[in-house]
């Protein structure tokens, strides 16, 4: 199987050295090419350390992680920025759009960051505008728009350096039934038709039946894994919420 | 409680506005310091008759006062706007309006306390540097003398009173109309950004260009109060109008796609600068505004200062120089009265004589260019009417033609260490002001000076003059040594001519030079008034100088006519003078600047939450550090740039124009672009560590927090 995301026995631990808080603890797993994961774990679990770990935006404590050959955790922060410019996308809860700038222009930026040529703006941004059906609001303010619509044209900015790796942390945290949905189901839609490589931190069981493998957290510890595969996506949200409802308990009690 | 809530957010109001407490600090501190110039003036006892400087500072006071309350209501406000969300917490807790506005008022008062008593202590030292800045430009050493005076703490007190009352009026107003729901909105709403009608507004920005353009090129050809009135008011909407416009073509650029936006960060810095305008286009106005004035002030400032430090020693060369009207004076009292008091190294009577003509009197009126073509007929040549009106009326130049024999001439060149000169027979030399100079170089083709005819007959007087067979003198040179020429020798000029040619001219007044050894007793030149007031009662009634044998020449900013000239009382006097002029005006440019440049600051430094926000953003976009901050650099630039080279470019014309009346009015020899300059460079001192704080900060609260 072709490895395309390897995760080294990291671990990673906040706070002094007398009052250390072990984030994460000893984690390993591998993502493949165009798989879609999920990260499924309750408050404090460690989710959200683990994708910001992945999208080197922290660093971790121990360990490697290693993208194709590259091992991030030995890169610079300026290596680091051209990593994540190239390689990563972004959709975070709060949609993270600038204010400032129409929805377009939201998408554009991140492309001009990377020196693309203002014909090939134009035409990368009018097609991502139009795969995630966001082209009518195209010359909106964040402010003017729903949050289902920002949170596409969140993805769409994500999706224009063509990442290796999505991540997204609570996508639908945010939004109603209907915009969560349209949403999952264009990850999906990328995911098989792109090949786009997703991983998405959720602790609802609804969007997490979009995944194709779901990893639950604990404790900064893998404690279960779910596999798909070719079950419909009811019988797979109802595998979901077992695990839930024999782990999710006593993980709050834990907290 | 309420007082403990208060003292807490007070502190954190001062943290988070750290740049606005050190503003109101600086203010108060120099409150206090030209206060003090009310009631410590430690040189008031030199010039007991000069109210000047207090008439000056007490207007600057107000100007001083309005600004600030400016800067306070609008922090007021600005504070209110960023916490309307605290506030709204409080009243869904059961706060009342009133005792909101209570703790609100009660933390602004906390703050301004402060800021006022740390400002009196700063205040305290830069008293004494003002102090010893005055006392070196009059000339004279100055001792520490650190004191409290309850005037100048009273006035200050109230000075600063003022401004919170002038501002915090209006606050307790604006609580009474909140609802909780508004508050708990409020900031939401800032984050909007409304753009309508933006191709039209677009308009604004060329037309405001266009309407700077046409203000440079007729600024100072208008001639009418009322088209300068018109033209001013126009500049104003011009200024307010500009930022309308630059923030709607700004944003019709980007709308339109154009190139620049698609190279790295310029759409996110453009879109960032254009919704900063936008929101704020009124202040942005203002400031443009405070600083156009400010960059005037110190240019003004500058203009009177330099003429002291470079003419004010040339315009007294001799240590004492004393007029008497009457022809016949040998001063022999003021003598004997001078001995007592100074010690005299060389005293020197000499006469000033006139051929009773007035054809070089003509002559200046025709070819200064301080006159223009006033006395000209159409034609160029003199308008003899106009211009024995003028002599007879105004008082500027004697009635007839001065002159001074070449004896008398050179004794003065060598007091004063000058060479002497030589002049032949049929030769005349002219003594001139130094400003005047380049002026008067063609005078010697003009007029037509007789010599001494062969045949005179000095008892015969000067009727015999013109006889037939004069010879005519010509111009050997012209001397534009400090020599004393308003009024005293001359006014603005003397013709030298050999002593013979005195024989056929009238004795027109006398005057007595005096060298004396080390500095001239403070009050000496008032002793010496009396003494002529004395002295000169009963000859009053044929006083010459009611026939026009004196003047103070062509000078027009700085006209001191003194009839005791005494050169060590005068410079001090006059330095004092002028000090009263330049001091507060630096005073009010300060201020001003200060106050406009905490605004821009406080503008950028207490957004940096949504900023921390937006940089945060493009850094997870794959932005590097260096680029992030040199992006910070390039906002901030832009931000801080902008109004300040708009008024540069409107004070620019401005002071250039005054400069270059200054410099021909005075004769100051430095271009008038120096003024502008320098000016320039002491705005951008106060300019920088503003942006170098404000930099550094905006950094930090970026970095904090993040990840």
């Amino acid at each position: 199987m072709d490895h395309y995301i390897r995760i080294c026995d990291i671990e990673k631990y906040y706070g002094s050295a007398s009052h250390a808080t072990k984030a994460i603890d000893r984690l390993s797993f591998a993502v493949n090419r165009g798989e879609f994961v999920g990260v499924m774990g309750a408050s404090g679990s460690g989710k959200t350390t683990l994708l910001n770990l992945l999208a080197a935006i922290d660093r971790v404590s121990a360990g490697h992680i290693f993208y194709e050959n590259i091992d991030i955790t030995e890169l610079s922060e300026d290596a680091l920025s051209d990593f994540r410019k190239n390689n990563l996308g972004f959709v975070f809860q709060e949609y993270n759009l600038l204010d400032t700038l129409t929805m377009e222009e939201n998408i554009s930026l991140a492309l001009t960051l990377r020196g693309v040529a203002k014909k090939d703006v134009q035409e990368a941004s009018a097609g991502l505008m139009k795969l995630l059906g966001i082209e009518e609001i195209r010359d909106k303010f964040p402010y003017q728009v729903s949050g289902g619509q920002k949170q596409r044209c969140a993805c769409a900015r994500a999706l224009a350096n063509d990442p290796k790796l999505l991540l997204a942390d609570e996508p639908t945290g945010a939004l109603d039934s209907l915009s969560s949905q349209t949403l999952l189901e264009t990850f999906e839609r990328l995911n098989k038709t792109l090949r786009t490589t997703i991983l998405m931190v959720t602790h609802d069981a609804f969007s997490a039946s979009y995944c194709r493998r779901i990893l639950f957290l604990r404790d900064g510890k893998i404690f279960h894994e779910l596999l798909r595969g070719e079950k419909p996506r009811q019988r797979f949200l109802q595998e979901i919420l077992d695990v839930l409802s024999l782990t999710g308990g006593s993980a709050g009690e834990n907290l | 409680m309420y007082m403990k809530l208060a003292y807490r957010n007070m502190k954190r109001s001062a943290r988070d506005y750290l740049v606005y407490l050190l503003t109101m600090t600086l203010i108060s501190a120099l409150m206090y310091t030209f206060n003090s110039l009310l009631f410590q003036n430690d040189l008031k006892k030199y010039w007991d008759s000069e109210e000047m400087m207090e008439v000056m500072v007490a207007l600057a006071t107000v100007f001083i006062i309005l600004v600030t309350a400016w800067l306070i209501g609008y922090m007021v406000r600005f504070m209110m706007e960023k916490r309307s969300g605290e506030f709204g917490i409080y009243l869904l807790l059961g706060m009342k309006k009133s005792s909101l506005a209570n703790l609100y008022l009660r933390e602004n008062i906390l703050l301004g306390f402060i800021s006022l008593l740390s400002g009196i202590l700063l205040g305290i030292l830069l008293r004494q540097v003002l102090m010893a800045v005055l006392f070196s430009m009059m000339g004279m050493a100055y001792r520490l003398h650190i004191a409290l005076h309850p005037g100048t703490l009273i006035m200050t007190f109230v000075s600063f009173g003022c401004c919170y009352l002038l501002s915090l009026s209006r606050c307790r107003r604006k609580f009474k109309k909140m609802s909780i729901h508004s508050l708990m909105e409020a900031r939401r709403k800032n984050e909007e950004i409304r753009e309508k009608y933006e191709p039209a507004k677009r308009l604004l920005l060329p037309l405001s260009i266009l309407f700077i353009l046409l203000f440079w090129k007729l600024f100072g050809s208008l001639e009418s109060n009322g088209d300068t009135a018109l033209f001013l008011t126009g500049l104003v909407i011009t200024i307010y109008l500009f930022y309308t416009g630059l923030s709607a073509f700004i944003i019709c650029y980007i709308r339109k796609r154009g190139s620049l936006i698609y190279r790295g960060a310029n759409l996110f810095l453009l879109r960032q600068f254009a919704s900063r305008v936008r929101t704020m286009q009124f202040t942005m106005g203002t400031l443009t505004v405070l600083f156009t004035l400010a960059l005037m002030g110190s240019s003004l400032a500058l203009m009177f200062g330099s003429w002291q430090a470079l003419l004010l020693d040339r315009k007294y060369p001799f240590d004492i120089l004393l007029y008497s009207s009457d022809p016949g004076d040998t001063f022999e009292r003021e003598i004997q009265f001078l001995e007592e008091k100074v010690t005299p190294l060389e005293v020197y009577p000499y006469r000033i004589y006139t051929d009773g003509d007035n054809q070089v009197n003509a002559w200046m009126l025709t070819h200064l260019s301080a006159w223009g073509t006033m006395y000209q007929n159409p034609d160029g040549s003199p308008d003899m009417a106009q211009i024995s009106d003028f002599l007879e009326n105004r008082g500027i130049y004697c009635l007839c033609d001065t002159y001074m024999g070449l004896s008398d001439y050179n004794h003065l060149r060598r007091m004063l260490g000058y060479e002497e000169i030589e002049l032949n027979d049929n030769e005349y030399a002219v003594q001139i002001k130094e400003r005047l100079e380049k002026e008067v170089q063609g005078i010697g083709d003009d007029l037509v000076l007789a010599g001494v005819p062969e045949a005179f007959d000095p008892a015969s007087g000067s009727d015999a003059a013109l006889a037939a067979g004069t010879p005519l003198l010509t111009c050997a040179g012209i001397y534009a040594d400090p020599f004393s020429q308003d009024g005293h020798n001359g006014c603005d000029y003397l013709i030298i001519v050999p002593d013979e040619v005195l024989a056929r001219m009238y004795p027109y007044y006398s005057e007595l030079a005096v060298d004396i050894e080390g500095t001239a007793p403070p009050r000496l030149r008032e002793e010496l008034d009396t003494l002529r007031d004395a002295r000169t009662a009963a000859f009053r009634e044929a006083d010459s100088s009611l026939c026009g044998n004196m003047g103070y020449g062509s000078d027009i900013i700085f006209v001191f006519l003194a009839v005791n000239a005494v050169k060590d009382n005068l410079t001090a006097s006059i330095a004092y003078m002028l000090a009263s002029v330049t001091i507060p005006l630096f005073y009010i440019s300060l201020v001003f600047l200060c106050v406009a440049v905490t605004v821009l600051s406080v503008q950028q430094l207490s957004d940096s939450a949504n900023y921390k926000f937006r940089y945060d953003v493009l850094r997870k976009l794959g932005l590097k550090e260096n680029a992030i901050r040199t992006l910070i650099l390039r906002q901030l630039t832009a931000y801080y740039l902008c109004p300040a080279l708009f008024a540069v470019v409107i004070s620019g014309k401005m002071v250039l124009f005054a400069g270059e009346r200054f410099v021909m009015m005075t004769g100051v020899p430095v271009s008038s672009y120096s003024f502008l300059l320098k000016s320039i460079a002491l705005f951008l001192g106060i300019y920088l560590s503003y942006f170098a704080v404000t930099c550094v900060s905006f950094m930090r609260n970026i970095r904090g927090g993040l990840h």
